[in-house]
């Protein structure tokens, strides 16, 4: 198993370079402000989240500029939001692929995830950007943000092998993805706090495996202390969703040439 | 270093499909609750053996829907038989369509690169051969162009010149060398009959013009729905098929 799952990673990495650079690539071509879409996208959805939630509702974030607060979860939502709408369709954007030639089918939703992560990578700037405008120190606890992302994208990783293949067989899981999607941003502390959540119902909430890692940026962010149950619950979810999307995927790849 | 020759070795090979009908749910339901199965089988390939050594060029041969391209894809690696054994040793290069491993917005150039990749080579492998792919395809001009301003001869020169240049011990070439014009067509099969002389390939040729077929293969594999009616030598079997034709006319 382990072998299995290094296999893209070493035996066939310059496919899944090759594969995230044609997604890179190819996504802003024929238009006029391209790459720059990267920034302008979250910004845009920045600007109306603040707008509405700072503006119209108000919400309390202990202190942080609002922007700053929503900026350290929706980033890491958009990537994750993105990544698993794309990576849904990848099997069936490739099925002429699948039909021809052989190659471990895991690097085309893994090459999605990559590509994304660019993505991350620029828009980050710009959280750093904000976080210099508003005068936000930079503690040492933001290294945390690395082994919480670490967490988010095998995370991903096991949602996009489920969504992946399973849109091959039916391709229902598409707009279900969609509406997944929506639902659970809602349903994650993303554009509120956490504090807002009914003490009775915390446990409940809690057990989606993002709030951990959400919560988990901004303690690392904002120098909050870590809770550390929550955490540990979405290392423990993430890896157990890996582990079944990994085992789904390889199972059913081995008639994607037959349903594709 | 026996490993480094190809060979194919198909065993007692069946390949069943299900063929999905679609059924609104208000159909389903009912077959589902009674237990019927829900999709009807079909045999693509019924107890096919057959054995292909290092050095030899086969054509495959057949009605459409023999099951021609079910072999193929067995032999690639991408679907598994329903029953019997395939052994393939070797790398396996396939002449992919038109348009699968491809990208419109991206260049010439880029193509090559990812198609190549595709086909299990690393960069350095790729560098190695890219101006002999570029040459071979005749389409210097045109290299940094994007894929969407190419004809669809251009696509399959493009096409055939990674698949040909990758150096891969096993070529699958389906059908087609058709969409080139006759100069291309001439300049492939020229390369194709260089690397079978050299003896160290093997080259798997299925193709609906006799005569290409003829030309090209010493041994030729009949299949007629789903099961191997004939293997040997090309005008012996190419005698039985025609014949199998005309009874059916």
């Amino acid at each position: 198993m382990f072998k299995q799952l290094i296999k893209p990673f070493v035996s066939y990495k310059y496919l899944l370079f090759q594969l995230t650079t044609r997604e890179i690539k190819a996504r802003y071509k024929q238009s006029i402000i391209g790459y720059a879409w990267i920034i302008f996208n979250p910004l845009l959805q920045l600007l109306v989240y603040s707008f509405v939630f700072s503006v119209i509702f108000r919400f309390p974030t202990g202190g942080i500029p609002y922007s700053i607060f929503l900026f350290v979860g929706l980033l890491p939502w958009i990537y994750l939001q993105t990544s698993l709408s794309s990576s849904a369709l990848v099997l069936v954007d490739n099925s002429n692929l699948l039909k021809k030639v052989y190659f471990p089918r895991e690097i085309l939703p893994y090459s999605i995830i990559l590509a994304k992560s660019i993505d991350l990578a620029l828009s980050l700037l710009l959280l750093a950007g904000f976080m210099l405008f508003y005068r936000i120190p930079f503690h040492p606890a933001i290294i945390f943000t690395v082994p919480l992302l670490l967490l988010q994208i095998i995370l991903m990783c096991g949602i996009s092998l489920l969504l992946s293949s399973a849109n091959l067989f039916y391709r229902d899981i598409q707009y279900v993805t969609t509406l997944m999607l929506l639902m659970w941003m809602y349903l994650t502390p993303i554009v509120y706090p956490l504090s807002l959540i009914p003490g009775n119902l915390v446990w409940l909430y809690k057990l989606n495996p993002m709030v951990g890692i959400i919560e988990g940026y901004r303690s690392s962010v904002f120098n909050y202390p870590f809770d550390l149950g929550t955490i540990l619950w979405s290392i423990i979810s993430s890896l157990t969703i890996f582990i079944l999307g990994f085992w789904f995927f390889k199972k059913s790849e081995k008639v994607f040439a037959d349903i594709a | 270093m026996f490993n480094n020759f190809p060979s194919i070795i198909f065993k007692n090979v069946s390949k069943k499909f299900f063929l999905q009908e679609d059924k609104t749910f208000k159909e389903a339901l009912p077959s589902l609750l009674l237990g019927k199965p829900w999709a009807k089988e079909f045999s693509a390939l019924n107890d096919i053996s057959f054995e292909i050594k290092c050095g030899e060029t086969v054509g495959i041969v057949g009605n459409n829907g023999a099951g021609k391209s079910t072999i193929l894809k067995l032999i690639a690696g991408v679907t598994v038989p329903t029953e019997g054994a395939i052994k393939v040793n070797g790398n396996v290069a396939p002449l992919i369509e038109l348009g699968a491993g491809f990208h419109q917005e991206l260049s010439g150039l880029e193509n090559i690169y990812l198609n190549a990749a595709i086909l299990g080579m690393h960069k350095k492998e790729i560098d190695l051969v890219i101006d002999k792919i570029i040459d071979f395809s005749g389409l210097a001009g045109f290299i940094h162009q994007p894929l969407k301003r190419y004809s669809s001869g251009m696509y399959t020169r493009l096409g055939f010149a990674v698949a040909v240049c990758v150096n891969a011990p096993i070529l699958l070439i389906d059908e087609v060398l058709a969409v080139g014009d006759v100069g291309f067509q001439k300049k492939c099969l020229n390369h194709l009959k260089k690397i079978k002389q050299r003896k160290d390939k093997i080259i798997i040729f299925v193709s609906h013009s006799e005569q290409s077929v003829k030309n090209f293969c010493e041994r030729v594999i009949l299949i007629n729905q789903g099961r191997l009616l004939d293997d040997g030598p090309a005008k012996i079997v190419f005698d039985k098929y025609h014949q199998l034709n005309s009874e059916k006319v």
